[in-house]
């Protein structure tokens, strides 16, 4: 309890404090990844930079940038900063670069992941009492492994992700009496939703409090689950490059998402020039992980779009605040916290084909709440040879390639060139459903 | 209390610390984990202004004392106990912690003597050999009286170097117990000392040196944890960890 204590606590360092902390652990980090990871001194040589010219926190300006990119290009090991028999786990990722994302955890990087969810949880009022239900889809199971840790170190009873059907979630909800239920938005809507088609009582629930996290929950949605649901909510964010689903969450005030200052520097910056903008304009956020041992970041651009808030919450952190995210400021479409990029569609859709390029579209619609991806492939009649069966073995083939690679299932639909031409000469590769009927 | 930014210190043309940043919080043990020649001595030194070549930022309490004259930085409240004792080997016991308490000339006799009794309570020893002359004091009870010198100043900032070197493994445990007795009653110490286990063992926070500049920080009881951290300073073999 004591050590949990602590732990918080440093959410409501003083502005000096912080700037302290910052400077240190930027100086610490910099002084590491430049020493020992030939990607880091190559970039910042060649930029001009030394760990010298890293006098306080501001000077996080003059450092490189790094990417999604870079991760991929420096496959598997490149970006470790610790020796590989340090590195106690790895995941892979799946991404629209050619080489997979591969990101390791020294011991102190698990530790750390947990101490953090765990705070997340304890700061939403989550305690050992709890039965802690987390309904998060394959894509998002990095998330939720995290998720589970830090909810089961605080003592809680946690019913972990599993690929059951949506009933067996609710059955179960129902059954053990679920008291928090970690989900994205979109999903929690379709649970509810199924929940009132089947006629079962509200009052069968135990529910008292929605984590959601993966999507952006805006105040509409929060107030269906609020009215309906008679039930807390809280928000959080997080990317699975740092720190797991937690780095940014709402406090009781729900005036924007605590950044976990202790472990990242975040930034926000013009996409396009990539001037640092002034807290309060929105831009893409950037952030530099400051406690990470296996993999350090410096710089990384999520391609999320907020905007920051520096001054004390209401609730007396003084960790800086981001607004919930608006939208990306690259052509990545996230659904339900899966990231999915017209490089990795064209990608997979190359693979199955064994080397063919055909033209796609990316076309999001609703069902039940949930997104659905469709992915209108353009057949011509080089690959489509007149045989039916052989052209629905592809799609299937190919459907269960995208469920492989990016942990959600997207529908392969077979279209005409010209029905998906208008869209690719506007340069529209991501459309609406209704966009795609209309034919515009 | 303590606030380090960017400190770079040298001697001659050789940069010893190079833009180094850290904090000691009241009532914290902070120690400085490295190598021999990673610069922690220097640190200290820094602090207690017996180095003069050095830039950056020194605060203690919101006041600069970079630059400040030892016997200022004394009168403020930071007390270093140096290594390898520095004690004054023909004066007696009494003599040495009596010098201790120099800086200290509007402090009344009778304050002075509550001291000198708080400090014979802690090293019982030192009383028996008041009158000994410090040179001919065993290791163990040489360290006593440095640390002894050290608090007569009153410091609200203990700045330990190496306090266990060179003593029996009976006579660290005495003194590292006695740090933390110290630290109990309230006193900060930032503490520099080779034997990393000990020092993690009873510190709130840590920052490891490496060749001048500080690669990591955090919670001592994590550090001590830290495989990389065994392995260059809790003496761990390195093949058994790697061939785990």
């Amino acid at each position: 309890m004591k050590r949990d204590m602590e732990l918080d606590r440093v959410e409501y360092l003083s502005p000096d404090a912080w700037s302290q902390w910052h400077t240190e652990l930027l100086q610490s980090t910099v002084n590491r990844a430049y020493n020992r990871v030939p990607f880091y001194r190559k970039r910042m040589e060649e930029t001009g930079i030394g760990p010298d010219q890293i006098g306080s926190v501001e000077d996080i300006v003059k450092l490189p940038f790094t990417s999604m990119k870079d991760i991929s290009e420096n496959y598997p090991y490149g970006l470790f900063s610790v020796p590989l028999r340090d590195i106690v786990r790895i995941h892979t990722l799946r991404s629209g670069q050619p080489n997979p994302i591969a990101l390791g955890y020294a011991k102190p990087d698990l530790k750390r992941r947990t101490e953090l969810t765990a705070r997340f949880f304890r700061s939403a009022g989550v305690n050992e009492d709890d039965i802690v239900q987390i309904c998060l889809d394959p894509g998002m199971s990095l998330h939720g492994q995290d998720l589970k840790e830090g909810a089961e170190f605080l003592g809680a009873l946690v019913i972990p992700p599993d690929p059951v059907s949506i009933l067996s979630r609710i059955r179960v909800m129902v059954d053990f009496k679920t008291t928090v239920l970690v989900t994205t938005p979109s999903y929690g809507l379709y649970m509810l939703e199924t929940f009132k088609e089947r006629n079962m009582p509200l009052a069968a629930l135990n529910l008292r409090l929605m984590i959601l996290l993966g999507e952006t929950l805006t105040q509409d949605v929060r107030d269906v689950f609020v009215q309906e649901l008679d039930v807390e909510t809280r928000a959080a964010y997080g990317i699975f490059e740092a720190c797991g689903p937690t780095m940014a969450y709402e406090c009781s005030e729900k005036q924007g998402l605590h950044l976990a200052l202790d472990h990242v520097i975040p930034e926000v910056i013009d996409p396009e020039t990539l001037e640092v903008l002034e807290p309060g304009r929105e831009g893409e956020l950037v952030i530099t992980t400051v406690t990470a041992r296996a993999n350090p970041l410096l710089r990384f651009r999520t391609g999320d779009i907020t905007k920051l808030e520096i001054n004390t919450c209401p609730c007396g952190r003084t960790t800086w605040r981001m607004a919930p995210v608006s939208g990306r400021c690259d052509q990545i479409v996230v659904v339900r916290g899966v990231k999915i990029s017209p490089e990795h569609v064209r990608n997979l859709i190359c693979y199955s084909t064994g080397g063919k390029e055909l033209s796609f579209l990316i076309v999001l619609g609703r069902n039940k709440h949930l997104t659905q991806v469709d992915i209108p492939v353009a057949i011509d009649e080089s690959f489509f040879t007149g045989s039916l069966p052989q052209l629905h073995n592809w799609i299937r083939d190919t459907e269960d390639l995208f469920l492989e690679s990016m942990g959600i299932r997207c529908r392969i639909r077979p279209v005409e060139y010209r029905s998906i031409l208008p869209f690719l000469e506007k340069g529209h590769i991501i459309v609406s459903n209704a966009q795609f009927l209309a034919g515009k | 209390m303590l606030h380090i930014k960017n400190l770079n210190a040298s001697y001659g043309p050789i940069q010893v610390l190079k833009n180094c940043s850290l904090h000691v919080d009241e009532g914290e043990i902070v120690s400085i984990i490295g190598a021999n020649g990673a610069g922690k001595t220097t640190l200290l030194l820094s602090v207690s202004g017996l180095i003069g070549s050095v830039s950056g930022e020194i605060k203690f309490f919101d006041h600069s004392i970079k630059g400040l004259s030892p016997d200022k930085i004394v009168a403020l409240g930071i007390a270093h106990c140096p290594e390898g004792r520095q004690l004054f080997s023909p004066l007696s016991v009494y003599e040495n912690l009596m010098l201790g308490a120099y800086a200290r000339k509007n402090v009344d006799d009778k304050v002075i003597n509550e001291e000198m009794n708080r400090i014979f309570t802690l090293f019982p020893r030192l009383k028996e050999r008041i009158n000994q002359t410090a040179g001919t004091l065993s290791g163990g009870e040489q360290q006593m009286l440095a640390i002894g010198r050290a608090l007569m100043a009153k410091p609200r900032l203990l700045l330990l170097d190496e306090p266990s070197l060179g003593l029996a493994p009976r006579l660290v445990d005495t003194i590292i117990r006695t740090i933390v007795e110290l630290n109990q009653e309230g006193m900060t110490i930032l503490l520099v000392e080779q034997n990393a286990k000990k020092a993690l063992e009873i510190s709130h926070r840590a920052y490891i040196l490496e060749t001048g500049r500080i690669v990591l920080q955090g919670r001592a009881s994590d550090l001590a944890e830290d495989s990389e951290i065994k392995r260059a300073y809790l003496g761990k073999d390195y093949k058994d960890l790697s061939e785990r």
